[in-house]
């Protein structure tokens, strides 16, 4: 192929159009921001760390991070062996698969606000439907649930697990089906149970997939915006306010954009940990296979 | 398999699949039943007098239809947008020489992870500059012109495809344009399909941009429709859940019938990127 010098980056202009104005600028410009008192109205001034001290001072923006690590903490454990266990299941290979893999999938394609609403019905203290069931069982007063400081950023978890199990399980299916068909059949013959050749083939041979899947998840754990916002608002008080919400509130209801471009360095800063782990730990912890 | 094993995996099957359809189920149960029949107690757990009237009100009184069309048209304009975007750069990275090369692909890929709430407060300051703000645009120019993980995956595509289709067209006297949009478009349909799928998906169900971008009832999407439905109606069940199906049957629809499609662009968007 001959071209002139400049055609590749004709090719790749509009690409990197995206990646300059959507995405390395914002990302710089948000550092920069995260100095300043940036308000919606008014000039903005540089207040150097200010807006960092502030929040490392604040109980409240503690307790925030507190509730962000929870949400994963019940999030990505559930990912990382509930999704295992659907595919495990779903490549024995039996008729039916296709229907079940299906009907675990479709919350995944369903937006998260309709998830949101149909779970907050579900959830309900008065009218729903897993009280009623709880009642019907003997429990005289179930819980609110999600207007209970206790459970709701645990159900909003729960949920969002919920909604994202069908997404993993189809990565893992993914992983399972280049476990050569050979090696269970050998394994067989040999009298293995069905235990033992998941513990001796299918867990070894998976670990690359459980290692991707778990980084995959954490990241996605903190992208919990949307099921906060459609569930509970943050609430009660800020008892399911995670980082996600709590940079929107800053910046969208406060209207505090320093502030809340300082918060969202936190988030950047915890993702990006993540990604550097990726990187370093992926060839050390995992067991590749060819 | 013996039989045993058999209905035991089979009782499994069943029951994680009633947990992932009972919502579903019920969505579209209380949609169908009048508001009073939402609160009887003990509840209901088919419609006794099914009624479309839920949807007939959503739909004549509170724009449902509009909010449909304009979902519609944002999804499928960004979703084409990141198409054209992610293959003619893939292609370029794949099959093409220039300084800089690594560097560029490397920064596409280093942002692949960054979450939306980072970079979403300067991108608001940008589009109020612009005067985009209450437009189509902040929902349709991003998606349009980001796709790390699609640059990716067209690169990986166009990477393995045989030289001697490439060169064929070389001796015909094609310009790389041509080549990119007569050969590798046609043969990378696959991928394509699975990544439009995707991006579609992605963008249908786009909240927080449609969120802080849209003031006007007229321009909004279906999410949006849907959440300032529960701010204004939060007791009003039948309403909601109505409306929650009307924002899931589309896609539904598409997913049903490209199942195949979508498992391949999560397989290779997910595994790989």
């Amino acid at each position: 192929m001959r071209y002139k010098w400049y055609l590749p980056y004709l090719f790749i202009l509009l690409a990197m159009v995206g990646l300059f104005v959507f995405r390395l600028g914002p990302l710089f410009f948000a550092g920069g921001m995260s100095f300043t008192d940036w308000s919606m109205f008014g000039s903005p001034g540089w207040v150097g760390l200010e807006n960092y001290i502030e929040f490392v001072k604040d109980p409240t923006f503690w307790k925030i991070v507190w509730h962000t690590i929870s949400f994963s903490l019940i999030f990505v454990p559930i990912i990382l062996f509930g999704s295992l266990i659907l595919a495990v299941l779903l490549n024995q290979g039996i008729p039916g698969t296709t229907t079940f893999r299906a009907m675990y999938f479709a919350p995944v394609v369903t937006s998260t606000v309709a998830v949101g609403i149909v779970w907050r019905w579900i959830f309900g203290a008065d009218v729903g439907m897993l009280n009623f069931l709880l009642r019907t069982l003997g429990i005289e007063s179930p819980p609110s649930w999600l207007s209970d400081r206790q459970f709701s950023l645990v159900v909003v978890a729960l949920v969002f697990a919920w909604k994202r199990l069908g997404y993993y399980m189809i990565i893992y299916l993914a992983g399972l089906q280049d476990i050569p068909r050979t090696m269970y059949e050998a394994a067989r013959i040999d009298g293995a149970g069905a235990l033992a050749i998941f513990r001796k083939i299918t867990l070894p041979l998976i670990t690359p997939t459980m290692f991707f899947v778990m980084i995959m998840a954490l990241v996605d754990s903190f992208k919990n915006f949307d099921i906060v916002y459609t569930m509970t608002r943050g609430g009660p008080g800020t008892a399911s306010t995670t980082l996600a919400y709590y940079i929107y509130q800053h910046a969208f209801e406060l209207f505090q954009m320093g502030q809340a471009a300082s918060l969202s360095m936190f988030l950047l800063v915890i993702v990006g940990g993540i990604s550097v782990l990726n990187f370093v730990y992926k060839s050390r912890w995992v067991n590749t296979q060819g | 398999m013996s039989k045993s094993k058999k209905i035991i995996l089979y009782t499994l099957l069943v029951l994680i699949a009633i947990v992932n359809v009972f919502p579903f189920y019920w969505m579209l149960s209380i949609s169908l039943q009048p508001l009073k029949a939402v609160y009887a107690y003990p509840p209901q757990f088919y419609p006794k007098h099914p009624t479309l009237d839920n949807y007939r009100q959503i739909f004549v009184k509170y724009n449902f239809f509009r909010f449909t069309i304009n979902s519609l048209f944002i999804a499928t304009i960004a979703a084409l947008g990141q198409l054209f975007t992610c293959s003619i750069a893939g292609f370029a990275f794949a099959r093409m020489k220039f300084r800089g090369k690594e560097l560029l692909f490397g920064l596409i890929l280093a942002t692949i992870m960054v979450p939306l709430e980072v970079v979403i407060i300067p991108e608001f300051l940008l589009m109020g500059k612009l005067g985009w703000i209450n437009t189509y645009l902040p929902m349709i120019v991003p998606s349009f012109l980001i796709g790390t993980t699609g640059v990716f995956l067209m690169r990986s595509f166009y990477e393995n495809v045989p030289k001697e289709l490439e060169e064929a067209a070389v001796v015909d006297g094609a310009s790389p344009f041509m080549i990119y949009w007569r050969i590798f478009i046609p043969v990378s349909r696959a991928s394509l399909s699975a990544l439009f799928i995707i991006s579609f998906l992605i963008n249908w169900n786009a909240f927080l941009r449609p969120l802080i971008y849209l003031n006007s009832k007229k321009l909004y999407t279906l999410t949006l429709g849907l959440i300032s439905f529960v701010g204004e109606f939060s007791a009003l069940w039948n309403f909601l859940l109505a409306g929650a199906v009307v924002s899931v049957v589309p896609i539904f629809t598409v997913y049903l019938l490209m199942q195949r499609q979508f498992i391949e662009g999560i397989t290779s968007t997910g595994v790989k990127g």
